[in-house]
């Protein structure tokens, strides 16, 4: 099973640097999620490490690069956009045409069509695909070849919630074989029940790398949430403990700073009445935002806290 | 290589655009020599011989008064070879199952070209029994050689500078735009241009000078392959002399080399 190895990948488009310098690893028998805001150069990158984009760096697969892999598709399975396919060419067929190249035998294609559920589609023509059948099949392609390592860019794009949960558990079976998956998404939250570890970028240089969890904990805040009719009580102690309270819905206060032990040992020091003390975790999105907050490449014109008159909109 | 050449041969297959261009070339030559045959005299020069059947397997671009229909039409197999790949966004997939990219230019060139010859063969097969058909005289085992060699080798050449154009341009309708022009419209206005700063020169009938140009319009001079008799010749007068069948296939071929081999560098060079 493969190590994914990208070594100082670079790319510029006239004077806009869209990749810079990155580099990472990722492991086999895992999932590696690889997030970052729209025109961070995620899908940059992907190409860069195929040999598709032409720039600095390189990327092995287990020592060697994508060009130096004899018949590829049998080591790396890749999907790099959607319908990458003729839209009057049979579904078998085209799958076929990749499988040839790469001298997959022809029972293969029939095995892939039946893994991604487009079995009965087979002799179907792209064009009256919908987004998530297309979709499917670029999966399809990619698992071709039963290759040890797959780098697939926003793979859950047009799929239905069922098409959704399908895929992850298939790359997670996957990884779970041992082989190396690299994703991109920008679906947070499905990430975060899928990724083991993340490589995050933002303006195509690397935030961070690692466990998805330790990435959660240290980039997001966790929040103790409180419900009391005593807050005239509990809020200055709280505020005298080093905590800080932030006025929720329905009289619900998010209080950070401390933990949720700690709050509930004030309010029994003090006497005040609680009827709800829960924890909310730090999700990945926050983490995600906190790390690519100063890093979108295109934010919109109207934000919670900043209406439209005051921002330059796009930057 | 092998590989690259079985994922063409599986693409041309598996493709409607390769099962319609050639019925389009080949119902449209059955139609057009039928017509031609039908309405030749059955005595005087027009009756049979080469020249005859050289106007049956051109469809009249043997006299110069119209293109090569068959090279137009069998050429878009190389504009769509890479034209395809650009339009649909298969590149990527393309390169994926076969990163060597020299290998897949050259599949494409080595497949385009065989795809164009043989499409081209048959073509002449359908005028032949046109001819045969029709009763129109068979021409000599020398006349029939020189017009199937020159068709065949316009047209092949015709598609490979289609290729070239596809992967130049990275857009199918372009190098389609490009193929049809180039030939047909440009070289005319070159033609034009050149010849009236010629006739308004003080020697016009000299030879030489800026008429030169017009033997190297590239797919004038392949032209001189299949043309017998042409429009050009009065062009004479203004000094005007082609090269003939072999410097002007020569002159094409050498274009469409050069146009392959900047084609082929680039598509190395580019981003996918």
């Amino acid at each position: 099973m493969a190590v994914i190895e990208a070594r100082g990948l670079g790319k510029s488009y006239g004077t806009r640097r869209a990749v810079d310098d990155l580099s990472f690893t990722v492991q086999p028998g895992s999932v590696t999620g690889f997030l970052g805001p729209n025109g961070s150069g995620k899908s940059t990158t992907m190409r860069l490490m195929l040999g598709l984009d032409r720039g600095e760096g390189r990327t092995t697969f287990d020592g060697r690069t994508f060009a130096e892999l004899e018949q590829p598709m049998r080591h790396v399975g890749a999907l790099l956009e959607a319908k990458p396919f003729h839209p009057t060419r049979q579904a078998r067929h085209h799958l076929q045409m990749l499988a040839v190249a790469n001298r997959i035998e022809r029972r293969r294609v029939d095995e892939v069509l039946e893994l991604v559920g487009l079995a009965a589609q087979a002799k179907g023509r792209p064009r009256k695909f919908s987004l998530g059948m297309g979709q499917r099949l670029g999966i399809a392609a990619a698992l071709l070849g039963d290759p040890h390592t797959l780098i697939l860019d926003e793979p859950s794009n047009g799929l239905d919630p069922q098409g959704i949960t399908w895929l992850r558990q298939l790359l997670r079976h996957l990884a779970g074989e041992g082989r190396s998956v690299f994703v991109s998404s920008h679906l947070l939250q499905e990430m975060a029940q899928l990724a083991d570890e993340v490589v995050v970028v933002g303006r195509g240089r690397l935030l961070t790398s690692g466990p998805v969890r330790d990435f959660v904990e240290h980039g997001g805040t966790a929040e103790v949430l409180l419900r009391t009719p005593d807050l005239g009580v509990l809020a200055p102690a709280i505020v005298a403990a080093g905590g800080a309270l932030t006025p929720d819905a329905d009289g619900l206060q998010r209080v950070t700073g401390l933990d949720a032990a700690r709050v509930g040992d004030l309010a029994h020091e003090h006497g005040a009445r609680v009827h709800e003390l829960s924890v909310r975790r730090a999700t990945l999105e926050e983490a995600f935002l906190n790390a690519t907050g100063l890093d979108e490449e295109y934010r919109g014109a109207i934000t919670a806290d900043r209406p439209a008159g005051e921002t330059g909109g796009a930057r | 290589m092998t590989d690259a050449l079985r994922y063409e041969i599986t693409r041309l297959r598996t493709i409607r655009s390769t099962y319609w261009i050639l019925g389009v070339a080949f119902g449209f030559q059955l139609l057009l020599t039928v017509l031609i045959a039908w309405n030749l005299p059955e005595t005087g020069p027009l009756s049979g011989g080469d020249q005859t059947f050289a106007i049956l397997v051109t469809v009249g671009a043997t006299l110069g008064v119209a293109p090569l229909f068959i090279a137009y039409v069998i050429g878009l197999f190389g504009v769509f070879s890479m034209g395809h790949e650009y339009r649909h966004g298969m590149i990527r997939a393309t390169l994926t199952a076969l990163p060597s990219r020299l290998h897949v230019m050259l599949a494409k060139v080595v497949t385009t070209a065989v795809l164009s010859l043989v499409a081209a063969l048959v073509c002449i097969g359908i005028a032949l029994l046109s001819a045969v058909l029709f009763g129109v005289g068979l021409p000599s085992v020398g006349g029939l050689r020189d017009i199937t060699l020159g068709t065949v080798l316009y047209t092949t050449l015709f598609s490979l500078s289609g290729l070239a154009f596809a992967t130049l341009t990275r857009n199918q309708t372009a190098a389609v735009a490009l193929l049809l022009l180039v030939p047909s419209l440009i070289e005319g206005i070159v033609k034009a241009v050149v010849l009236a700063i010629k006739a308004s020169s003080s020697d016009p009938t000299s030879r030489g000078g800026i008429v030169e140009i017009l033997k190297f319009l590239p797919y004038d001079a392949g032209g001189q392959m299949y043309t017998r008799v042409s429009l050009d010749d009065a062009f004479q007068v203004f000094g005007y002399k082609p090269f003939g069948a072999v410097g002007g296939g020569i002159t094409m071929a050498v274009f469409v080399v050069v146009l392959l081999v900047l084609a082929t560098v680039a598509f190395q060079r580019r981003d996918a």
